[in-house]
């Protein structure tokens, strides 16, 4: 687990309200996470943008190529959002707080 | 059974022993002192890690789907098959978006459902029913696609016996299929998962050496890629249109490009509220389990790109073209492609791979399926004081059940078109997306409105994929439909008609104050990340809440 590791004892009202708006805390990394995500659906669902015979790529026409080679980079741009939202989690409001306690 | 390899027939037999044996002692694996829990049969008591998981939903997320439906779509039809390629892209960064606030809120209040959250989130058990009837619906196609599956294989590898009788000639699949319900009515979600592992060594092995292999076979990629444009510009005597798209077209007359862009949103906004995925998602032991899946499963998502470019080898290689083409059924284009190319021994895994790669969806399936009951229909309107122990042995039977309604479908629709099994499966479980999603964010909607629109989308949805015909069958042709012009998803269609008519009605029944019901859950509990598993709650969790 490589989330950070809880203060045990933080006090619940400040975990509750850190929760709440870790995207106005953070804008830069909220809006960079946001463009990862949108741009891996965006780029797929607008067909028109990749549906190609040319450029070929090896002997792949370019509407194969993309998809094919669309798959790893989705992995890559989720995988930085994840790291990116870590970021976002401060120690505080870190997941190890025990939400039955906090309720 | 005169034309029966007996290698590849061996091979199939005992890895098919192999699973069954792995499927019985998974019921020990990580065994609980109680095992007579929903959360221990049903969620394998919730403990898998990244490891486990991404081995689970693998084994959830790709199943005969992928290795028959899809090379059938593309060998049948073209590019537009590969809709099933833009779709498994994008399901992962939706997930990404809404999969771990459900995790969350569902880990806190201990939550088997995505019903039981429902009902926790609306206060009402109409839309909680409303889930539950959904959910198994829809698995219902699913499984049955599961089934033509193992069949096509099974038809290739000539064990049908000659009958006309449906029955008789398909002994052997249901055989399958009865071993199957056993040893998940025994081990619950511990079976697939065990059995996941074996299946997915399995398909990457095959994939992996016949994406390498088949191409020097077929004169390489510039070969196999010319042989299908020239195939598909060509024009059918019989239709008089083209075989095909070699890419998508935009040309008003079978514009195919919206078509595949609405499928695949469709299908991604569908695959993470099936309650199979939300089972397997669910049975994950942290919050960044998902996370990280969501950015490590699509390793699969290659996978099947490349398994759907099995259906252009079948394309391009004249002997198991002719052989498609003399079965008239599309759905035997990867068997007969590995049949033609490969020695036995390798036909045998593969063909292992194929009919184990349907078994544990399957199974995880039957599991959601049988939850969703025990949960949201028997405990909630039968049995409110139902114990664990009672709970369990209820989803244990209802899996039974739930298998055998998923053959009536199996036999009862027609099977030439297998992916529209799974797209029809899409339609109605896309009309909970409202609900689940959006009730994970907003209580703006009203349940009732909710509740509206969901059977608006469920009716329109049903009538309109009812409907759709083509030359050779008279209904349930096809899940695509022509909507102002353009050929679109009826699922798409149909949950916009779904929010439309829950927004408009939200804002009436909120201006009239009706009542809204009572909310279990806080803001916090979506962000939540408990590290032990719950304590075992003692029966009606759900319940006792209500106001």
């Amino acid at each position: 687990m490589n989330t950070p590791s809880a203060t045990p004892n933080a006090p619940r009202d400040t975990a509750i309200t850190q929760a709440k708006n870790p995207v106005a805390a953070h804008p830069i990394t909220s809006a960079a996470i946001f463009v990862l995500v949108a741009a891996s659906i965006c780029c797929t669902l607008i067909v028109p943008i990749y549906a190609h015979i040319t450029p070929k790529v090896g002997d792949f026409p370019f509407f194969y190529f993309y998809l094919l080679a669309y798959m790893p980079l989705v992995a890559i741009a989720l995988w930085i959002a994840n790291l990116l939202q870590r970021r976002l989690a401060t120690p505080a409001d870190s997941s190890d707080s025990d939400a039955e306690v906090a309720r | 059974m005169s034309n029966v390899n007996t290698v590849v027939f061996t091979i199939v037999l005992v890895l098919f022993v192999v699973v069954t044996v792995v499927g019985f002692l998974s019921a020990r694996w990580r065994r609980p002192p109680v095992m007579a829990q929903l959360n221990e049969w049903g969620l394998a008591g919730r403990g898998f890690g990244t490891f486990i998981t991404w081995f689970l939903l693998g084994g959830d997320l790709y199943t005969a789907y992928t290795f028959i439906a899809v090379p059938a779509l593309v060998f049948g039809s073209g590019s537009i098959g590969f809709f099933a390629v833009s779709y498994t892209i994008m399901a992962y960064p939706i997930a990404f978006i809404f999969l771990p606030r459900l995790w969350s809120v569902c880990r806190v209040h201990d939550w088997v459902t995505p019903g039981d959250f429902i009902r926790g989130r609306y206060g009402s058990r109409g839309l909680a029913l409303a889930m539950a009837f959904t959910g198994i619906l829809a698995l219902m196609p699913y499984i049955a696609l599961q089934l033509v599956g193992i069949q096509s294989v099974l038809t290739v590898m000539g064990v049908n016996a000659s009958s006309t009788n449906t029955y008789v000639k398909d002994l052997p699949l249901f055989i399958a299929f009865l071993v199957l319900a056993i040893f998940t009515y025994v081990s619950g979600l511990r079976a697939p998962a065990a059995i996941a592992f074996i299946k997915d060594t399995l398909i990457y092995v095959f994939v992996l050496v016949a994406v390498f292999y088949i191409p020097t076979r077929l004169g390489g990629w510039g070969h196999i890629f010319g042989a299908t444009q020239t195939h598909f510009a060509a024009i059918n005597p019989v239709t008089k249109a083209a075989n095909g798209t070699f890419i998508p077209t935009t040309k008003s007359t079978g514009s195919t490009q919206f078509d595949f862009a609405t499928l695949a949103l469709g299908s991604a906004m569908a695959l993470f509220v099936y309650p199979h995925i939300i089972t397997g998602t669910l049975a994950s032991k942290r919050r960044s389990t998902i996370k990280r899946n969501m950015s490590l499963l699509p390793m699969y998502s290659v996978l099947l790109g490349l398994i759907a470019l099995f259906g252009y080898m079948a394309v391009a290689d004249p002997v198991t073209a002719a052989n498609v083409k003399k079965a008239g059924n599309t759905q035997l284009a990867v068997p007969y492609l590995f049949q033609h190319m490969f020695p036995s021994w390798f036909t045998g895994i593969a063909f292992a791979g194929i009919i184990i790669g349907a078994l544990v969806p399957a199974a995880i399936m039957a599991i959601a399926a049988a939850n969703l009951f025990t949960r949201n229909i028997f405990k909630e309107f039968f049995k409110p004081d139902a114990s664990p122990a009672l709970e369990t042995r209820m989803s244990q039977w209802a899996s039974l059940v739930v298998k055998f309604g998923a053959l009536v479908f199996a036999v009862e629709l027609p099977h030439t078109f297998s992916i529209n099994l799974q797209l029809l499966g899409g339609v109605w479980i896309l009309q909970i997306f409202p609900m689940l999603v959006g009730g994970l964010y907003t209580r703006w909607f009203h349940r009732w409105a909710l509740l509206t629109g969901w059977a608006a989308g469920m009716i329109y949805g049903t009538l309109a994929a009812y409907n759709v015909k083509n030359a050779t069958t008279s209904h349930w042709a096809a899940s695509s439909d022509i909507v102002f012009g353009h050929s679109i998803y009826i699922g798409i269609t149909a949950i916009i008609i779904n929010v439309v008519i829950a927004v408009v009605l939200t804002v009436i029944l909120k201006a009239a104050r009706v009542p809204e019901g009572t909310d279990e859950t806080l803001p916090h509990q979506y962000t939540a990340d408990p590290k032990d598993a719950p304590a075992p709650v003692p029966a009606g969790v759900g319940v006792q809440l209500e106001g």
